[in-house]
């Protein structure tokens, strides 16, 4: 145990025996932001400490960038009452090895690259604006008034993309947020930010009111992230029927333990199966929803940062399905309907009244071809019926950082309304 | 922890030897409290005391940037041998690290316990029933060039967020509450009087229907359509359907709109950018015809105007908007209205956007009331407003109102995932042909 964690340590035990949570976290990243013909390099290195503690019967927070700090946030915190709540059942594991931290490379430049492929996938209708690059390492540390102290690290290779299409006077921007686990996927990027910044381009809208819904994987992605809230929902909505959340075919698994080996709080990291044959399984919890709910944690308490406090939340999500098809069957599957290649707004669900809006830009599937693009196109309904609706998953699985990681492959709804 | 300026501009002499060449430190330390509120019971307390120091180097198209999340000699003096070796500069001798001396304490108490004490009382008596999220921010920055004076810049900045149930006609509803303002004397009475309006009762709601209409931004809400469509596409280095439409008329002449950081009574209001640069105000339309545009130190085409801005120390500023302020006219609300004549009366934008290469913007409005024969009639729900920046500027009609308004529910702008405080003011502003989208 460090001179720092030690000291810290025996503060909060003094001021809340037994009840307390430390957290240590140091990053560094390095980070490559080129635009045509400019380059910024950036380079972080950060420390933070979070202390969380219940003590007067209410739980409290504090984080400060440096250990000498952070007693001071504690002090500050300590002034107000907070409302009763019991402490949770703090974990108290041990893990053992090499507790060094591993170092952030410099990420490549690629600009040049990505901007060839895009041109090439766009037929010169596109062009790459800004790309960001980054290559990130952390190491976490994390020790409880019950005996934790588990050390884990992990690493990142992520970026951003911009992308402007441009057709006679017609204009528009596409983004596309991407991580790569296994090395960068440039095609894969070119692709995505092409379909973004020209589809949109075009002047037609949707020629169909309903029909089949085919989503790429990246739209698949965000629609399971939007409805990753009722997972971790301690109340659910009256519309929910546990039994049959899901078609009957959707498997929903929550697996972290390719990124590391404890959560945000200290719990080991177990694969999950949150919706299993279409009924919702096991919900998502950090220790304070387990505590609440008399359950045990499952180790999804997820910290955006040190700077928050955890709260439950997936880490890894992702479709399973026993029998998936290649892309190209479920496309055959569409008689009538629109293939949604990419979202033009962040998807909206409204949970208490159980509607969905989605918008996105695509093409028009008839008789399983593709006859057009489409600029823009609205799906809606209730979000009840779109999940009992999807009806084939394909086997082309992506992840995509939302900023959870999600992973979803090519989805057939089986009807959807469009405007 | 202040630097000591003299010994860091020392270290960055060799990084700005050529006029072209900008090299600078810049600290932050940010002291948080958050108190979450659950029906006038404090559910979680949280405090946050972060630091950090960044050195930046740019030279043309190309910039370094290291950051060290610390505020110290030691931290400074490691961001800018990071720098150095980016630059190809030969770098500063590692020296021994010195314990940090703990600094003494404040004597001043900490508003949070003064809030704590105040709050409950405030929201049980306008919204009883409430989760909200009440934040102080207390910023303090430090700007070290290599010659020249160094800037010191701070800024308290309190946020009420969440949402309480209200009385309607038709029963309880849930409202979204969100209020931001520089911490001041009178920000209390302010956040009295913002509850208290909020939580007027209403009418039931219709949806507010789809297609064209003609639309009153009231309440100073226009300052969020003005952000969207001038503070934006104005940024210098941003192209947009404004590019290359200097001192073009896209406006009706009773149209003047500027971008104000030295309000300081607004939460985006600041005395030094982050540059260190004093800032000034830039008319952004004048009588109508296209002025100016925000600028900092790297982002011409004018030399900086004080619109330089970072997220934190960790980011490398960009020129951004801060204050938009519309200049009022001379119509009374109920002459808007009579011009309005059928459309819809808004005075709540919870969410705006613009996509910059088509110029396509988009608002969100929780609730309107209609208009019908120039009269305010039934209560609507919500939707989107969205319309095409050139057209709406060329839509805006002569007769604005004669009361500006701050809107205080504008607090943060995100560009690029880059968060900075903003806000605005405004009279109410009569838009014709926006499209509107009922929310489903």
């Amino acid at each position: 145990m460090s001179g720092e964690t030690e000291r810290l340590s025996e503060e909060l035990e003094r001021l809340a025996p037994g009840q307390w949570e430390l957290y240590e976290k140091a990053a560094e990243s390095r980070e490559l932001d080129s635009a045509a013909g400019e380059r910024a390099m950036v380079s972080r290195r950060d420390r933070g400490w979070a202390a969380r503690w219940w003590a007067g019967g209410g739980p409290r927070f504090a984080c400060g960038s440096c250990a000498e700090e952070l007693p001071r946030a504690i002090a500050e915190a300590s002034r107000v009452e907070a409302a009763a709540e019991d402490p949770p059942a703090w974990p108290s594991a041990k893990s053992e090895g090499a507790r060094t931290a591993p170092e952030a490379e410099p990420p490549p430049d690629l600009f040049e690259e990505i901007q060839g492929r895009l041109a090439a996938e766009s037929r010169g209708e596109a062009a790459l604006k800004r790309l960001t690059l980054r290559r990130g390492a952390s190491s976490i540390r994390i020790v409880n008034g019950r005996g934790l102290d588990v050390f884990f690290s992990t690493t990142v290779y992520d970026g951003i993309a911009l992308a402007a299409g441009r057709k006679g006077a017609r204009a528009c921007e596409g983004r596309a947020v991407f991580r790569w686990d296994r090395g960068p996927d440039l095609d894969g990027l070119a692709r995505r930010l092409a379909d973004r910044a020209t589809l949109p381009l075009s002047d037609r809208g949707a020629p169909i009111d309903r029909g089949e819904w085919l989503l790429d994987p990246s739209v698949a992605a965000a629609l399971l992230a939007a409805v990753a809230p009722l997972f971790c929902e301690e109340t659910l909505p009256k519309w929910v029927h546990r039994r049959d959340l899901f078609s009957p075919g959707v498997t929903v698994v929550d697996d972290a333990s390719a990124d590391a080996h404890y959560d945000g709080e200290g719990t080991a990291t177990r694969r999950l199966v949150v919706v299993e044959g279409g009924s919702l399984a096991s919900p998502l919890r950090d220790l304070r929803s387990a505590r609440r709910s008399g359950s045990p944690a499952t180790g999804h308490g997820v910290r955006a940062s040190y700077r928050v406090p955890p709260r439950s939340g997936p880490r890894r999500l992702f479709f399973e399905h026993g029998s998936p098809a290649p892309a190209r069957e479920l496309l055959a599957r569409v008689r009538r309907g629109l293939f949604a290649a990419a979202l033009t707004a962040p998807a909206r669900f409204d949970f208490e009244r159980d509607r969905y809006e989605v918008e996105f830009t695509g093409i028009v599937v008839f008789g399983g071809r593709a006859e057009g693009a489409v600029a823009g196109a609205l799906a809606k309904g209730r979000i009840s019926q779109l999940l009992r609706r999807l009806a084939a998953f394909s086997t082309d699985r992506q992840f995509f950082p939302m900023p959870f990681l999600v992973g979803a492959p090519t989805v057939l709804v089986e009807r959807s309304e469009f405007e | 922890m202040e630097l000591d300026t003299a010994l860091v501009a020392r270290w960055l002499e060799p990084l700005a030897r050529r006029p072209e060449e900008i090299a600078e430190i810049f600290a932050e330390t940010r002291r948080e409290a958050s108190v979450d509120w659950v029906d006038g019971q404090s559910s979680e307390v949280r405090t946050q005391r972060t630091e950090g120091v960044s050195a930046r180097w740019r030279r043309g198209t190309r910039q370094c940037l290291a950051f060290v999340s610390r505020r110290d000699e030691e931290a400074a003096r490691d961001a800018v041998r990071a720098v150095q070796r980016e630059a190809g500069v030969s770098t500063m001798p590692v020296r021994p690290v010195r314990p940090r001396e703990a600094a003494p304490e404040e004597e001043e108490p900490h508003a949070l316990e003064r809030w704590a004490r105040r709050l409950p009382a405030i929201l049980a008596r306008h919204a009883p029933r409430h989760r909200l999220r009440w934040t102080l921010r207390e910023i303090d920055r430090q700007l070290i060039p290599p010659r020249g004076a160094a800037a010191s810049f701070s800024r308290r900045l309190l946020s009420l967020e969440g949402s309480f149930t209200a009385a309607s006609r038709r029963g309880d509803e849930t409202r979204r509450f969100s209020f931001h303002a520089p911490l001041a004397d009178a920000t209390g009475d302010e956040l009295k009087s913002a509850l208290a309006r909020a939580a007027e009762p209403r009418d039931t709601a219709n949806p507010c229907g789809d297609g064209e209409t003609d639309a009153v931004l009231a309440g100073g809400c226009a300052a969020v359509l003005f952000h969207e469509i001038l503070s934006h596409p104005l940024e210098s280095g941003v192209e947009s359907p404004l590019s290359g439409l200097e001192q073009a008329r896209l406006a009706p002449s009773e149209v003047e709109v500027r971008d104000d950081p030295g309000r300081l009574d607004l939460f985006g209001g600041y005395e030094r950018d982050d540059e260190g640069t004093a800032p000034r105000a830039v008319k952004l339309l004048d009588a109508g015809r296209l002025a100016g545009r925000m600028t900092d130190r790297s982002h011409g085409p004018a030399p900086s105007n004080g619109h330089s801005r970072r997220a934190g120390p960790e980011d490398a500023p960009l020129p951004r908007g801060s204050n938009v302020i519309v200049a009022p006219g001379p119509a009374t609300s109920e002459e808007i209205t009579r011009r309005l004549a059928a459309g819809l009366w808004i005075e709540e934008i919870d969410g705006g956007s613009v996509e910059l290469a088509s110029g396509r913007f988009r608002l969100r409005f929780p609730r309107a009331r209609r208009v019908r024969r120039g009269r305010l009639a039934d209560e609507c729900g919500g939707g989107f407003l969205s319309g095409e920046i050139l057209p709406v500027l060329s839509s805006i009609d002569p007769a604005l109102g004669r009361e500006q308004r701050p809107y205080r529910a504008l607090g943060w702008c995100a560009r690029g995932g880059l968060v900075v405080p903003i806000q605005g003011c405004a009279p109410d502003v009569l838009v014709r042909r926006l499209r509107v989208r009922a929310i489903a």
